[in-house]
């Protein structure tokens, strides 16, 4: 598990987790909402980058009372999205009966309920997410289709730009 | 810089963020940081970040001032946003938004350059080369390349609303190479209208002027160059436009003129 605090959020604790081979994904997804996590399909992420500039705009709209959703976790999914339609942030990023990569967003005071995942975890870093992701679904979601570079830097700083103005 | 708006920053960014104050301007207090605000710090070693602020005014009514500093913050990061889609167009990266409070976090471009010369901005860079070789051939391939620049933004129908020498920033590519970016989109705006792009050709040209008149005829010369091929290389169309905006600046220019011999 990846564990850190954000500069301006130090008492906000944030542990973000990447599972490979997940087999029980439709079990978890029927017990989400009651969850303590935002629990994302990696194929949607293409970098740290780009979770942790969701995870940033989500802290800021809670700090400043402008959350859209019920909790921090479901603005981190929903932060993510390029859109301000949440259903549609749900489908593009949430978890799927068929996922089989999950990132695990857990932002806590203090340690939770386990996860009853089955899979396995793997390191959390650049690489991990950018070779395993749907770059063609990332540019769909994201309205990047036309986009000239192919590069994964490019493309991720491209969502960022989409992701800390979504909305506004 | 007041200690009111210090003091506000430093409440906002708290002690975990500490920042340096490097310009003012009537708008926003621009600050650098070598603090990313999301990225853990091994990703983001030694590097700078810019924060451009948006003061509350306190001559504004509370809700007027709070709408026009939400607007005009994301303007310009919807600006930079737009811009980074455009091949071939070199703008900073936007890093974070947050206009609630009337902050953003743009990567920091730049560097200081030898001898004491200053930060790398156009104006700091044609300083440099005046004493021994204004016609430095880097001199001519970076002005080249600055016309070039501006000609991809008016192009693709954006105006920058400030174009100075200061707002051009060189970033060195190789030991004999700079590739400028523009920056300070603060009063950018997407604009088809023939009038915005003559106005920010007279003021860079103004600004070139007023700076390095001895070498300026050359200096705009390599400007309109660069300026010039990008409009050319969209053939009858680009060559239909350029005539447009060339007219128009050679009006604005002559409207210049008679301001300042009136004044
Ligand atoms: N992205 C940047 N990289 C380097 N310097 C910058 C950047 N943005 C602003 N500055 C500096 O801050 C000054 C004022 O910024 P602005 O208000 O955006 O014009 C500029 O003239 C630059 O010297």
């Amino acid at each position: 598990a990846l564990i850190s605090s954000l500069p301006q959020f130090p008492d906000t604790r944030i542990s973000l987790r990447l599972f490979h081979n997940v087999s029980n994904a439709s079990e978890i997804r029927s017990k989400v909402a009651q969850l303590p996590y935002a629990i994302i399909d990696a194929r949607s992420i293409c970098s740290l980058e780009q979770v942790y500039s969701a995870i940033y705009r989500a802290l800021v709209e809670s700090k400043y009372g402008k959350l859209k959703t019920k909790s921090l976790h479901s603005e981190c999914l929903y932060s993510l999205s390029a859109t301000s339609n949440i259903g549609e942030a749900y489908k593009n990023f949430g978890i799927k009966d068929d996922s089989q990569m999950l990132l695990v967003i857990q932002i806590v005071d203090k340690d939770q309920q386990d996860l009853q995942l089955q899979g396995d975890e793997v390191p959390l870093n650049d690489e991990n997410l950018s070779q395993n992701c749907d770059m063609t679904f990332i540019r769909k979601i994201y309205k990047l289709n036309e986009f000239h570079s192919t590069s994964t830097i490019e493309i991720s700083r491209a969502v960022v730009n989409c992701i800390q103005l979504r909305g506004l | 810089m007041s200690e009111e708006i210090v003091s506000r920053v430093s409440n906002y960014l708290t002690p975990q963020v500490p920042f340096k104050a490097i310009a003012q301007g009537a708008e926003a207090v621009v600050f650098t940081t070598n603090v990313h605000p999301y990225l853990p710090a091994k990703d983001s070693n030694n590097k700078t970040y810019v924060i451009k602020y948006r003061p509350p005014k306190r001559y504004r009514h509370p809700s007027i001032d709070r709408s026009l500093t939400k607007h005009r913050t994301l303007s310009e990061s919807r600006l930079l946003a737009k811009l980074f889609l455009i091949p071939g167009l070199k703008v900073p990266q936007l890093i974070a938004c947050d206009a609630y409070n009337g902050y953003i976090w743009i990567e920091f471009l730049g560097e200081d350059l030898p001898n004491d010369a200053g930060f790398s901005n156009l104006k700091n860079f044609l300083w440099m080369f005046a004493p021994s070789d204004p016609y430095d051939p880097i001199v001519k391939e970076t002005l080249i390349k600055v016309g070039e620049q501006i000609g991809l933004l008016h192009w693709n129908d954006y105006c920058h609303g400030d174009l100075t020498s200061s707002n051009i920033v060189l970033v060195r590519e190789g030991p004999e190479s700079w590739q400028p970016y523009l920056i300070d989109f603060g009063l950018g705006s997407t604009s088809n209208m023939v009038e915005d792009k003559g106005v920010d050709l007279y003021v860079l040209e103004r600004a070139i002027v007023s700076t390095h008149s001895l070498f300026a005829d050359t200096y705009k010369e390599w400007l309109m160059h660069g300026f010039c091929q990008v409009y050319k290389n969209n053939g009858a169309e680009g060559e239909k436009k350029l005539k447009e905006v060339l007219n128009r600046f050679q009006e604005v220019r002559m409207r210049g003129r008679k301001r300042s011999m009136i004044g």
